[in-house]
């Protein structure tokens, strides 16, 4: 049943200006590192000589939390918006489905989309690197990690961003939450590594990643569970 | 006596302990087009979500089809189709895909949907996005995925709200083909009782969350009495010849004419006959019909005082 609601999303967001956003983030993502080592590429490939590909995935890497956040606040709210904007809802949950079904859909559809954008980030860094002739010996491994750890350790913002997006019907109070969200993590740092805004860097750059990449997957499927329960319960308008 | 599809037993809904439906007991019969009828506020799209579980009673039983709606949900929705209020649709997409999506949940057959889009005869229209649509058929869409399904139930929330006269009568005739072509039990919700009127034959209505009246639509009309007025030559003295008739009790003298509530036809023959013989000439016998909407608006008031 989750899959015939999938499919049906799948149709609903056509030409929504999602597909747009899921490969936008990641291409934005590495020209923003194609300007910065276009502009200064013999002082950069001084710098990481004996890693080129290391440095490049680096600078990434710096961005990709940021990223996440605003992607998991914006996937999140143009999804539900997509029922929310005809009050869809009614005519959606009177049909012969259970809301867990609808409620699981919509999550595996942010899921899938964000997951694309992380391939699609894997992708363009090779690419990127390969252009700027680092040598066809590309680590592989690497920029996947590049592409899902982080995003394994913010999936508890996913879960968060899709219940709040989906419970109001006005979007402003879950994109300025998420906003704000994106623009302090990076000044997250100070604080303990566990903070779950930190999870993210953690989840790619610490050697205990593991650890951080565990918590965000718990995380977010308890704050998954928590928001199917309150959607299974509500009333609707 | 033919089946009962829907049966609710003292259905209550409170908002912060405000009963917005009270007490309410539905009784739909099979092949019925039951008119829901209740001024705006009445209670009827909160009874309508209750019975389709998008809202969960405060109190109370709903049965569908012969089942407990909070135990048999899914198999019970999948015998209904539904169009609540204003319609619903995603604007981006064409007719077809807005159809498209809903199949795809129903898992019914896919020349379905060009079935529906040729009964509220939008097949010419079917490729357009929707935002594009008139009112009339956007609530036509809205009818067309009710219909996707092959429901044994419809239920329609105000589905001719906003509509022109000739997309109310458009509706008015695919909601009246419907029993009788497939068997479809419709209940329709609307505060216009003569809508009503042209297409059900058995009527509720709600008025502050409480059924005033449940009965047949012949029955209804019974109730409504009709005036009898007449214009004479002196009618203060007729009224007194009235009087003394017996039947002038309740009758009134009104910017010259006296007006007698409910009188029968004997009576009328023996007051003319009196007024004759007394010398009074008579210019004009009128009968007063009173409208739907009186009769609408009384049984509202008693629900009201009882």
């Amino acid at each position: 049943m989750m899959i015939r609601s999938l499919s049906a999303d799948f149709l609903k967001i056509r030409r929504k200006g999602i597909w747009f956003l899921v490969f936008l983030a990641p291409l934005g993502l590495v020209a923003m590192q194609a300007l910065n080592f276009g502009i200064r590429f013999d002082y950069m490939k001084k710098q990481y000589a004996d890693d080129l590909w290391g440095g490049l995935i680096d600078n990434i890497s710096l961005f990709v939390p940021i990223a996440l956040y605003l992607g998991c606040t914006l996937i999140a709210s143009l999804v539900a918006n997509v029922e929310h904007q005809m009050s869809s809802w009614k005519q959606l949950l009177a049909l012969p489905i259970s809301r867990s079904a609808v409620f699981s859909a919509k999550f595996t559809l942010c899921f899938i989309l964000l997951s694309m954008s992380c391939i699609l980030l894997s992708l363009a860094t090779i690419i990127l690197g390969l252009v700027f002739g680092f040598g066809s010996s590309f680590p592989l491994t690497d920029t996947i990690k590049l592409g899902f750890f982080p995003y394994f350790a913010a999936l508890p913002m996913l879960a968060l961003q899709l219940w709040l997006s989906l419970s109001f019907r006005n979007q402003a109070l879950p994109v300025s939450l998420g906003v704000t969200v994106a623009l302090v993590s990076p000044f997250a740092g100070n604080l303990s590594e566990w903070f779950p805004l930190n999870w993210p860097v953690m989840g790619y750059a610490s050697p205990d990643k593991a650890w951080f990449i565990s918590a965000g997957l718990c995380l977010g499927f308890i704050i998954m569970l928590i928001g199917l329960v309150h959607f299974n319960r509500k009333d609707v308008d | 006596m033919s089946e009962i599809i829907i049966q609710t037993e003292n259905l209550t809904k409170k908002y912060r302990g405000r009963a917005a439906v009270n007490n309410l007991n539905l009784q739909i019969s099979q092949g019925d087009i039951y008119g829901f009828l209740g001024p705006n506020g009445a209670g009827k799209t909160t009874t309508i979500r209750m019975l389709l579980g998008l809202i969960q009673p405060t109190e109370g039983s709903i049965r569908i089809f012969g089942r407990e709606l909070h135990k048999d949900k899914l198999e019970i929705l999948r015998r209904i189709g539904s169009l609540v209020e204003y319609p619903s649709y995603y604007g981006h997409l064409s007719a077809i895909d807005n159809l498209e999506a809903i199949r795809r949940i129903l898992g019914t057959q896919k020349s379905r949907i060009d079935e529906v889009l040729e009964i509220v005869s939008l097949s010419k229209e079917a490729r357009r996005p929707v935002k594009g649509f008139s009112l009339g058929m956007k609530q036509r869409l809205g009818i067309a995925a009710s219909l996707l399904g092959n429901p044994e139930l419809l239920i329609l929330d105000e589905p001719t709200n906003g509509l022109d006269p000739s997309g109310i009568q458009e509706i008015r005739e695919l909601i009246k083909s419907l029993p009788g072509q497939h068997g479809i039990t419709v209940l329709i919700s609307s505060h216009l009782l003569g809508e009503i009127e042209q297409m059900a034959n058995t009527v509720g209505i709600i008025s502050e969350g409480e059924m005033v009246f449940q009965d047949t639509i012949q029955n209804l009309l019974l109730q409504s009495q009709h005036d009898m007025d007449l214009v004479v030559s002196e009618p203060e003295s007729a009224l007194w010849l009235a009087r003394d008739l017996g039947f002038g009790a309740t009758g009134t003298l009104r910017a010259g004419a006296l007006t007698f509530p409910g009188m029968q036809d004997p009576e009328v023959a023996l007051l003319v006959k009196r007024l004759v013989e007394n010398g009074h000439e008579i210019y004009r016998i009128e009968q007063k019909k009173k409208s739907l909407e009186d009769i609408f608006m009384r049984v509202i008031g008693e629900g009201k005082t009882g």
